[in-house]
């Protein structure tokens, strides 16, 4: 039995009486436990909002489900209210929030950030020691020195080693991090990487990791779930060759792929944006070989087990 | 447990203290520099401003001489220090009364209208700022920069009189005139001065907070707030407060600093005997030891509520003094 299912996923922001403007539509996946899914997409493809119907916090983004169905081990959290969500938060689902710079509270030590988590996960837990045990696991060399200390006065890396500590508090079986290296520098982001897939490792926790650099999770993770407008186009297991078009330009215009001297390889055009996306496959504006079809009905769901595809040709693409 | 970088950071604190001592003495200096060298620049004296202008020029010459007003004035200076230096502050010339017991029985009126002033004022602006900054509502925010435009449209003097004539006079329910030394008897006449300030204070500082409430709001740990699920009274400090009020702080420092020469407009008016008043009394009649004393008093305390605002905003936001 899976982990987390979501099938059919729309999120949208209700307008009043207008038709809510969508932003994730009709988004399925399903995750295995400790299983490590890659969630690739450019700005605007609705992978953060996916992520925050994940922690109950669209409501404060002004949005909501509007249709569809998320199942973390037989709970419902569609239909979570505000009350049962403090008992999954945490507890069922860690959060490692987008920016390491200003995910840690400013003006509260280490130390008590990490035990706001530990008690929120675990009440009544003995809280020193399951903080240097934490802080441990994220593999932070000498924890009693950086307990006392504030955020500002650890580097980056360290500071999203500390959030992850947090996240993990609670032992959750699903821990989803939002562009967790976003502004960190690379060898950076390589250490919070083999730190994210450790933990898998060793807590057996699943892990949902959200970025818009397909090279980075490409080694670490499972699985990957590309999404394009909204929508979810691709669900490649690791190794395996992508056969969408629009994972098959992305990989290629992978910047380290690029041969010296030549131009780098782009994806021609831009997203649709939200609220304007066309019908058919919305990446066909943007397609070397979409045929008439593709611009027709709605946008084409997954088909396939392991290796899910949206594409409408996949027998073109190469 | 003392590590490498505690240590670092208590030598950084006794350095920054030291340099902080440093400074407010070279500020005292000034201080006594100016306020020695602009009362005498002022037209008028105070022999005659005692004696009156149809003294005796005998008598006038002898009290001169007394008041050892007859040497230059560098060489008054170079005394008035030395006298600094060994804790004497001088005499009245009006009232022949220690200038340091003067500053000591007046001093206490006008701190205790600023710490009432700094009671009500936060208990009002806080609470304030916060629920506005917490409600989205498109309308509240106007209304309350409409608000607080209005109150600081209006000059306290004005405000003062008002509260007089209708609490003092209409309700009767504060006095109109004395004052009783000594705390909680002093409360009775100082609450309404108070509030009066506070018609000035209250807008600039909730609006000062708000803005940073509104921005601190935005920010993502406040999500990782929300995420662990803290109590509402650990969120609303913790979350919002905490890392909001630093530049409030520092603000309010500096307003309090400014307050102490302002409540003289205050204290004239609820005839209060405050040192501001004492100041007033001093000017006319030339009274330099006793001019010099308050103005030099002043002064520290200017600093001295500066640093304090600097501790307090550093100690809520460790970010606040660390660059």
């Amino acid at each position: 039995m899976s982990l987390l299912d979501i099938a059919d996923l729309t999120i949208g922001i209700p307008r009043g009486r207008a038709t809510p403007l969508v932003i994730v539509e009709n988004a399925s996946l399903r995750l295995q436990p400790g299983e490590m899914l890659g969630l690739i997409g450019e700005s605007g493809s609705g992978k953060t909002m996916l992520c925050r119907s994940l922690i109950g916090t669209l409501r404060r983004r002004g949005a909501a489900i509007l249709s569809g169905r998320i199942t973390l081990a037989g709970t419902d959290l569609a239909h979570t209210d505000e009350h049962a969500w403090r008992d999954i938060r945490g507890r069922r689902v860690g959060y490692v929030p987008q920016s390491a710079l200003a995910g840690p509270n400013p003006v509260m030590t280490i130390a008590a950030q990490l035990r706001e988590a530990i008690l929120q996960g675990t009440p009544g837990t003995d809280v020193p020691a399951r903080a240097r045990e934490l802080l441990d696991l994220v593999q932070i060399r000498r924890p009693e020195r950086v307990l006392d200390q504030y955020p500002h006065q650890l580097s980056g890396g360290m500071r999203q080693r500390v959030m992850i500590a947090c996240a993990i508090a609670g032992t959750p079986e699903l821990l989803v991090a939002d562009e967790p290296t976003t502004g960190l520098d690379v060898t950076v982001q390589a250490g919070i990487m083999q730190l994210l897939r450790d933990i898998r490792a060793r807590l057996g926790t699943a892990i949902i990791l959200v970025s818009h650099d397909l090279a980075l999770v490409d080694d670490v993770c499972d699985r990957i779930l590309v999404m394009h407008a909204g929508a979810c186009v691709e669900s490649v297991p690791a190794n395996a060759a992508p056969r969408h078009p629009y994972t098959i330009a992305l990989n290629r215009s992978r910047i380290e792929l690029a041969e010296p001297g030549a131009p780098l390889l782009t994806i021609a055009g831009q997203p649709p944006s939200v609220g304007d996306w066309p019908p058919g496959c919305r990446f066909a504006a943007r397609c070397s070989i979409a045929q008439p079809d593709c611009g027709l009905g709605p946008h084409p769901p997954l088909r396939g087990e392991a290796h899910a595809n949206a594409c409408l040709h996949p027998e073109r693409a190469a | 447990m003392a590590t490498d970088d505690q240590q670092a950071a208590r030598g950084a604190f006794l350095r920054r203290s030291l340099g902080r001592l440093a400074r407010a003495t070279g500020v005292a200096l000034w201080v006594m520099v100016i306020a020695f060298g602009l009362i005498r620049i002022a037209p008028g004296d105070p022999v005659i401003a005692l004696l009156g202008a149809e003294a005796p020029p005998a008598a006038i010459e002898k009290m001169r001489r007394d008041l050892r007003l007859d040497v230059d004035p560098a060489t008054q200076f170079v005394e008035y220090t030395w006298g600094m230096l060994h804790g004497r502050l001088g005499t009245s010339i009006e009232t022949r009364r220690d200038v340091a017991d003067i500053i000591a029985e007046s001093l206490p009126v006008t701190l205790g209208i600023i710490a009432v002033t700094l009671v009500l004022a936060l208990a009002m602006a806080v609470p304030l700022a916060l629920l506005i900054a917490t409600r989205r509502s498109p309308i509240v925010p106007y209304v309350f920069r409409a608000t607080t435009s209005v109150m600081l449209a209006i000059p306290t003097f004005f405000t003062a009189l008002i509260g007089l004539i209708l609490f003092g006079l209409h309700w009767r329910i504060a006095p109109i005139i004395g004052y009783e030394p000594g705390f909680p008897g002093n409360l009775r006449f100082l609450w309404l001065p108070a509030l009066v300030i506070c018609t000035h204070l209250v807008p600039v500082l909730s609006r000062v907070l708000h803005a940073s409430l509104v921005q601190t709001r935005g920010e993502e740990f406040v999500e990782t707030g929300i995420i662990r699920g803290v109590s509402r009274l650990r969120f609303a400090w913790f979350y919002l407060l905490k890392p909001s009020l630093a530049p409030s702080i520092v603000l309010l420092s500096y307003m309090v600093g400014v307050m102490i020469g302002s409540t003289v407009i205050i204290e004239t008016i609820f005839s209060l005997p405050g040192i501001g008043r004492s100041l007033v009394g001093a000017v006319i009649n030339r009274d330099y030891p006793l001019v010099q004393g308050i103005v030099l008093v002043f002064g520290l305390f200017v600093v001295a509520v500066s640093l304090a605002g600097d501790l307090l905003a550093n100690w809520l936001d460790p970010r606040v003094g660390a660059a």
